[in-house]
Formats: structure tokens, C-alpha cells, sequence
């Protein structure tokens, strides 16, 4: 412990002093712009890698949980998040976006443009404008690429690096690919940087706006999960994984207070929404 | 098993709505109308209890002290102002973790769901789900004859910033 300790204060003395003198046989910028070489790489790794390892990753969320056998509630989401994704900066990524069969609260992204929500989640919606803003949420995630960043920071140094400098190929067979898939399927279990929820909460509420949604469906949703009792396993993933609702709805309260007035007429479609989740026996009766 | 558990999950979520008792998080003017210019009938301070009635886009119908009218509903959070510090429980978590551990005081449930930490930490993958998943996506035309179905007329917004 101590030893470890020495080693880490003498590591920084040197990384502090590297700056400022010359260390003789040590080639300090090499070195760093090494490490800036590599920083870049996983920095710039390119769209079909992302869609790739994304894929990865959904296909290990669909392991956890089914797909709802329902085609027309599939069907209907993707609808609704695709309508979504043409009024964002990434309108051409492969979007895919599926319900899991699951009682759990929870809503996923991955990057590359998969998104998935659970049964457990719908049920606490009322309206297609709550869908939207959920799915808006989740897709700002892939638009800000805030789970490649977390992959990044959970990998091995020169992990992303090195998948990015692979070529291409099918079957998931490359083990950098591999690695990464699995630390990304992680990332669900610990979640993102609070700031990254908050600014896909900002990103939502906007995107479903643009869509010609009532805006404020995302904090409907948020405000029915703060009721609900914070005990409820059902929510404890959620709730260990994201920032506490009352300060997300503070923050939404903050920023759209009198922004979104003249867009508060924009309907919210509940009964098409209700049409569709009618006689799935996926709804509460409230 | 299951489903007696699934009941239950949907009858204490109703249980807990039929109430609709909330409370302000800041002074809030209580309004004739669901919008902002609508006249203003009188204001509540911080931590009034209300109940609410009904919503409407971003306002809420509430009841507090016998008079109604329409407040933001992002000034209020559900449920009692001094029962948030204490957190209540509907049961549910207690009886996940007496039913999971046999003990009591856990809050996570092992084993029961199928999106739990430790699938999530082990992952299989799913192929042939992920075959399925292709086939539900919607093309960019479908996707714009569900917009114009909708009558969803769009606009161009910028990004929020970070709260000050």
C-alpha cells in the first residue's frame, strides 16, 4: 500500500516536471503525441464501426431481456422514433427501435441507433408524446455518442484504438470487438455521467418538439416515475443508473419555463397511442 | 406466482395514482386557464399541497384549499412534501426481497427480473432477436407518411443549453 503510494507521487512528480524540463534519454513529446495518436483514434472511430459495436451491444440487451411479441406495438414504435430521427443531425443512421419484454422501468440505447424500451416502461405512458419524448431521450445518447465516450473510459487504454483499426469484417470475431461489446453491455449496469442524462433530457424535449409533439411528454414521464414509490424494484436500475427525478425536472423546469409556451397546443396524440397499447395488456388502469 | 405478483405490481401503481396528491417545489401562481397569459387567480407558496384533477401539455388542474385552477405542472412533484424525506413503501420492495432473499431491508431483487445487474454484467447475445428487430424498422417514407397521418407539423429548434 505504501509502496503503491510512493510509486504514484513519484509518477506524478514526473508527469508534473516532464512538462517543464528536459529529461535527457526520455523523448517526452514522442510520447505524448503517442498517446494523443491514440486518444484520436478512439476518438474518430468511423459510423459503421459504431453501428458495428452497437449492434454487438443490442444483441447482448436482447439477451437479457426478449423482444415483445406484439408486431403492430413494434412496428408503431419504430414510427414514432424514425418520424423522431429525421428531425435530428443523424437522420441516416440505421435506427432501430424495439420494446422489450420486460416489467422492469427502463429505457436502453446503443450506439449505431438502437433504442429499446420495456413493457414496464410503456405502461406508465398516456400518450404518443411521452413515447416520443422517452425515445428522444434515448436517441440523444447516440446522437452526443455519450456511450462510446463511456466504453472508452471503462476499456483498456488503446482498446478503442484498436478496434478502430481493424478491418471491417463480419461475425463479430475480432477480439477488440468482442472486449468492447461486453464493457459497453456493462455500462448499463453502472450508467452514464449525470451531465450526459441531463443533456439528453435537453436534446429530448426539444427533438420531440421538432417532431410537432406537445413538449412536454419526456417530463410527464419523468414526473409519473417520481411518483412512483421509490422502493419499487421495478425502478431500482433506473434509479441506481440516472441522476434523481425531482433534480432532472428542476433542470427541465429551469429551461423550457415560458420557452415552449406557443408550442403547448401541438398534440400529444393519446388516443392513437391508446388504440395501439389497447387490449395488449401492456397498460395500467389508472 | 407471477402473475399474483404482476397484480400486485399494477394494483399498488393504481393505488398510488387514485390519490394524485402532489406539492410546489417553488411559489406558484394558480392560473384560470392552461396558459401563461390566462388571469392570474391567486398564488401558493412552496410546499402547498394540492390535488390534482387533470393535465394539459404542460399545466396541471389542481385543488388546493377548495379552489381550482391550472398551475406549471413542473412546479409540482407527486406525493407528500414530508413523506419524500422519509420515502414510503407500497410493500413491493419488501415483499421482492423477502420472496428473493428471505430476509428483509434489500432493496434490489436477485433473479427475478430479467434485466438485472448480473445479465447485464454476463451477457449472451441474441441473434435471432436481432434478425426480428430488422424486420420491425420503419423506412424514411414511412416515417414521413406517420408524420403527415399525424398532422405533426415540424420546426426548426436549437438545442437547449445547460441550465445556469
Amino acid at each position: 500500500m505504501n509502496r503503491k503510494l510512493i510509486s504514484i507521487v513519484f509518477l506524478c512528480s514526473f508527469a508534473s516536471s516532464a512538462l517543464a524540463f528536459d529529461l535527457g534519454d526520455i523523448d517526452v513529446g514522442k510520447a505524448l503525441d503517442s498517446l494523443k495518436k491514440a486518444q484520436q483514434a478512439s476518438a474518430d472511430i468511423d459510423e459503421s464501426k459504431e453501428i458495428q459495436l452497437g449492434g454487438g451491444i443490442a444483441s447482448n440487451l436482447l439477451g437479457a431481456a426478449p423482444l415483445l411479441k406484439n408486431q403492430r406495438v413494434q412496428k408503431y414504435v419504430n414510427d414514432v422514433g424514425m418520424w423522431l430521427a429525421l428531425q435530428t443531425e443523424r437522420p441516416n443512421l440505421p435506427w432501430r427501435f424495439g420494446v422489450l419484454d420486460d416489467n422492469d422501468v427502463n429505457a436502453f440505447a446503443a450506439p449505431g441507433g438502437y433504442v429499446f424500451v420495456t413493457r414496464g416502461l410503456l405502461a406508465q405512458m398516456r400518450s404518443e408524446a411521452e413515447l416520443a419524448g422517452v425515445l428522444a431521450h434515448e436517441m440523444s445518447h447516440i446522437l452526443r455518442k455519450h456511450y462510446l465516450e463511456a466504453i472508452k473510459k471503462g476499456a483498456r487504454t488503446g482498446l478503442m484504438a484498436e478496434f478502430a483499426g481493424e478491418a471491417l469484417k463480419g461475425g463479430g470475431a475480432d477480439p477488440a470487438f468482442n472486449k468492447l461489446v461486453s464493457a459497453g453491455t456493462e455500462v448499463y449496469a453502472r450508467g452514464l455521467d449525470k451531465e450526459d442524462e441531463f443533456e439528453a433530457d435537453r436534446m429530448g424535449v426539444v427533438i420531440a418538439t421538432r417532431a410537432g409533439y406537445d413538449p412536454y411528454g419526456l417530463p410527464t414521464v419523468l414526473q409519473t416515475l417520481q411518483g412512483m414509490n421509490v422502493q419499487d424494484s421495478s425502478l431500482a436500475l433506473l434509479f441506481k443508473t440516472h441522476p434523481a427525478l425531482g433534480e432532472r425536472l428542476s433542470l427541465l423546469d429551469r429551461l423550457m419555463y415560458g420557452q415552449f409556451d406557443r408550442y403547448e397546443n401541438q398534440p400529444d396524440h393519446a388516443r392513437r397511442f391508446m388504440a395501439v397499447m389497447g387490449n395488449t395488456g401492456i397498460l395500467f388502469h389508472r | 406466482m407471477r402473475w399474483l405478483l404482476a397484480f400486485c405490481l399494477a394494483w399498488s401503481v393504481s393505488a398510488a395514482h387514485a390519490a394524485e396528491i402532489a406539492y410546489t417545489v417553488r411559489p406558484t401562481e394558480i392560473k384560470a386557464k392552461p396558459f401563461s397569459d390566462a388571469a392570474t387567480l391567486s398564488s401558493l407558496p412552496q410546499s402547498s399541497r394540492v390535488e390534482v384533477i387533470a393535465r394539459k401539455s404542460g399545466w396541471m388542474q389542481i385543488r388546493s384549499d377548495g379552489a381550482t385552477g391550472w398551475v406549471r405542472m413542473l412546479s409540482l412533484r407527486f406525493g407528500d412534501a414530508a413523506a419524500q424525506k422519509k420515502s414510503g413503501d407500497s410493500g413491493l420492495g419488501a415483499l421482492f426481497s423477502v420472496a428473493t432473499t428471505g430476509g428483509s431491508g434489500s432493496t434490489v431483487s436477485t433473479g427475478v427480473r430479467g434485466l438485472s445487474e448480473e445479465k447485464l454484467k454476463n451477457p449472451q447475445p441474441n441473434p435471432q432477436a436481432m434478425k426480428e428487430l430488422q424486420r420491425y424498422a420503419a423506412s424514411r417514407q414511412e416515417a414521413l407518411n406517420f408524420g403527415k397521418s399525424g398532422k405533426l407539423a415540424t420546426h426548426r429548434i436549437d438545442y437547449l443549453p445547460p441550465a445556469k
